[in-house]
């Protein structure tokens, strides 16, 4: 293997890594730049998602790396999985929005963070308690097509991650854009009080923002299963923290800013490992994090957080 | 998900843990002295399948001791605590620490068996030597703990109080290194290790061995546990095109390198760790056709398919319900040996106290079911065998079956 060989496979692993990480960051970002709250809960709704995801798969028969699907099988399971997943976790944000953070809304301080972090520790120990501490194997219906890039090798899996964090990514940027909703979203998060007297419901974008952030971290739940054939009541930890890097790194509550620090992340993650050594991942994605802030406090392309004046 | 089997093992341990602990506080029905034998174990996370079987192991060998009433005027109680932790994810070193301040503080418990993890060990046995209490561990290989070379760090007391009913990883990891070079014919290896006291330890062995043999070490990485990808530490591996790969370590990060290495590293390319792969997990969260291949070890004589051993394993699997794989058989074997020492003590009318118990543990001659049991002045077993397990794929048998799909290859060359 060359070493232009070498770069181009640590770049396909690390976009693949990356655009779970986007997908992660974008729920941090939509919430805080809403709410200016870091939400904690989204680690484990991440790993819930994909719990849900692996549950769907085995209900469609699929149980660890034996059944191959092909054609309309393939692409009805995964989706009916996307759907699910994405819907349980959305679902499940708008629990925890309504139930845990809506009681909390007029107090300030760290107290709803606080929360959050509670909220995540309550999911981490019900999968646990329900579904076992051993690494659960997730079904892996692809069939092994390989792409060869001038001796690199890339999966249909990856290329399917791929695919679903760009649309969902697009999808995203064009419902803020363009949508009713995406406006008033925007708006709330640039003065809540105006957004609220020009008529927007600002619990209803609340809402909006968890149950989106949520369904997005439900996808990249069933992406990473199906990237790594496994899932663990342990998985939410370390991609939370580095998808919560992605945003601050891209600058937190900017949404194209979560999707280029979810890359980032991604690419330092894959080339660090490479050339200088896997055990000092985290040393390399959070001295980089460090010097962005130290020299741009706002992160790559700048903060976005409600007008507090 | 709540399945059957889960559900089941959550019931069963829950249930276990209460009456154990529970049987402690309740007045001895006969006029028999209880004497208790703490057994520390990770019964939860990542490693929690293996546990379960050592579990089983030492209990069996306690309840055959009451049933037969082989300690006369004695009753054993086993007093289980679990050293995993939820954040950990598998063992926890604070959590050992903590268990075996609970055995010391316990009067009534004389001696104990465990951990199964090496990390554990390290926490544990500088307490244990403070409270003179002896433990055997049916697992943990890491050689430190008992070498002289640490006695201030493991050992501050002087008397050895960590035996073992297996060998250690000064044995384990250099067996194996011989093994590749000598009958795998591997001239080039890449070495991970998974940053645990264990995985850290026999990689070491295993690497300073393999250069003696030879072996050219084109690389060393250190895998955190917690981290989900390895993608990016094999497609490094691949650029280098070693003839094989040696990972130290448990399967929290063994689960995933085994699962990822299959489609990144050529299927022909030897891959073998240490007992630490010879896991339940190998075969149900990594499966085939991932684990195909993979070579593995254990520190102990192969024993779950030897003949004379059949009735224990039948005994076990109707008790239990579960098979036995080798550490549940060295399991039975520490319980053995605290069985015949302290039934020794009392024949011969002294006084069953800690540091009685250890010396007889110390100097004793157990007829266990891998044969003859003593130790050295530190601990260590005299027997020093290292067995090599193939990952083969056998369809006669069901795929998560840990006997028949780990093939037994043979013992693994002393030099």
């Amino acid at each position: 293997m060359s070493e232009t060989t070498l770069i181009i496979q640590q770049v396909i692993n690390g976009l693949s890594l990356g655009g779970m990480y986007a997908l992660l960051a974008l729920g941090f970002t939509l919430v805080y730049g809403i709410m200016e709250l870091i939400n904690f809960a989204h680690f484990n709704v991440f790993m819930i998602g994909s719990f849900v995801g692996m549950w769907v798969l085995q209900a469609f028969g699929l149980s660890g790396q034996n059944v191959i699907l092909t054609g309309l099988p393939l692409v009805g399971a995964l989706l009916a999985a996307l759907v699910v997943s994405m819907l349980a976790s959305g679902v499940l944000g708008v629990i925890i929005e309504r139930y845990s953070l809506r009681p909390l809304r007029n107090i300030k301080g760290t107290t709803a963070m606080i929360t959050t972090i509670g909220v995540s520790y309550i999911l981490f120990n019900a999968i646990l308690l329900g579904a076992g501490a051993d690494t659960k194997n997730f079904p892996n219906p692809l069939p092994e097509v390989r792409f060869h890039i001038d001796g690199a090798v890339m999966d249909l899996r990856v290329l399917l991650i791929w695919i679903v964090s760009a649309v969902l990514m697009v999808g995203l940027w064009l419902f803020v854009q363009k949508s009713k909703l995406g406006k008033a979203m925007r708006a709330t998060a640039q003065d809540p009080e105006a957004a609220r007297m020009m008529g927007v419901d600002v619990d209803r974008v609340i809402v909006v923002a968890f149950f989106a952030g949520s369904a997005l971290a439900g996808a990249a739940g069933l992406a990473f299963g199906l990237y790594y054939n496994f899932t663990s009541f342990l998985i939410g930890y370390t991609a939370g923290l580095r998808a919560f890097t992605a945003a601050v790194l891209g600058g937190i509550g900017n949404v194209p800013g979560a999707m280029l620090g979810g890359l980032l992340i991604g690419l330092i993650e894959s080339l660090g490992g490479q050339f200088i050594a896997v055990a000092w991942t985290d040393v390399i994605i959070f001295s980089i994090l460090v010097l962005v802030l130290v020299f741009k406090p706002t992160g790559l392309l700048g903060t976005m957080a409600p007008n507090k004046s | 998900m709540l399945t059957r089997r889960s559900a089941g093992k959550l019931f069963a341990g829950a249930a276990a843990s209460t009456t154990l602990l529970g049987a402690g506080f309740r007045p001895a029905l006969a006029a028999d002295k209880v004497i208790k034998i703490g057994i520390d174990l990770p019964l939860t996370g990542a490693d929690a399948e293996g546990a379960m079987r050592i579990k089983n192991g030492a209990l069996l060998a306690i309840q055959q001791a009451n049933d037969a009433g082989t300690i006369k005027g004695y009753k054993l109680v086993p007093f289980v605590l679990n050293d995993a932790t939820a954040t950990a994810g598998q063992y926890d070193p604070a959590q050992a620490a903590t268990n075996a301040r609970a055995f010391v503080a316990d009067p009534s418990v004389v001696a104990a068996i465990g951990p199964e993890m090496s990390g554990a060990g390290k926490a544990m046995a500088p307490i244990l030597s403070e409270g003179d209490l002896a433990t055997i561990t049916p697992a943990s290989t890491n050689p430190d703990i008992t070498s002289p070379k640490f006695a201030a760090e493991f050992d501050p007391s002087g008397k050895a109080i960590y035996f073992r009913t297996v060998t250690t990883d000064a044995y384990q990891g250099p067996a194996m290194a011989n093994y590749y070079a000598d009958v795998l014919k591997v001239k080039s290896v890449y070495v991970l290790d998974d940053s645990g006291a264990y995985g850290v330890g026999i990689a070491d062995t295993f690497e300073a061995r393999a250069k003696e043999k030879g072996i050219q070490v084109l690389g060393r990485d250190r895998l955190d546990p917690k981290e989900a990808d390895y993608t990016v530490v094999l497609t490094k591996i691949k650029a280098k095109n070693p003839d094989g790969l040696y990972y130290g370590g448990v399967m929290l990060a063994g689960t995933k390198l085994v699962k990822q290495a299959y489609g990144i590293l050529p299927a022909a390319m030897p891959k073998g760790g240490g007992d630490g792969l010879l896991d339940p997990e190998m075969l149900t969260a990594v499966g085939f056709p991932a684990a195909e291949g993979w070579y593995c070890t254990i520190a102990a004589p192969h024993l779950t398919e030897d003949p004379k051993v059949q009735p224990f394993v039948q005994l076990y699997k109707t008790t239990y319900n579960m098979l036995p794989d080798d550490y549940a058989i060295t399991a039975y074997d520490a319980g053995l040996v605290i069985v015949n020492a302290i039934a020794g003590l009392v024949n011969a009318g002294k006084p069953v106290t800690r540091a009685a118990v250890r010396d007889a543990i110390q100097s004793s001659t157990t007829q266990t079911l891998q044969g003859t049991v003593q130790f050295d002045k530190y601990g260590d077993i005299v027997n020093r065998t290292v067995s090599v397990f193939q990952v083969v794929k056998n369809t006669a048998y069901p795929l998560d079956d840990i006997i028949h799909q780990f093939k037994y290859i043979g013992v693994a060359p002393t030099s």
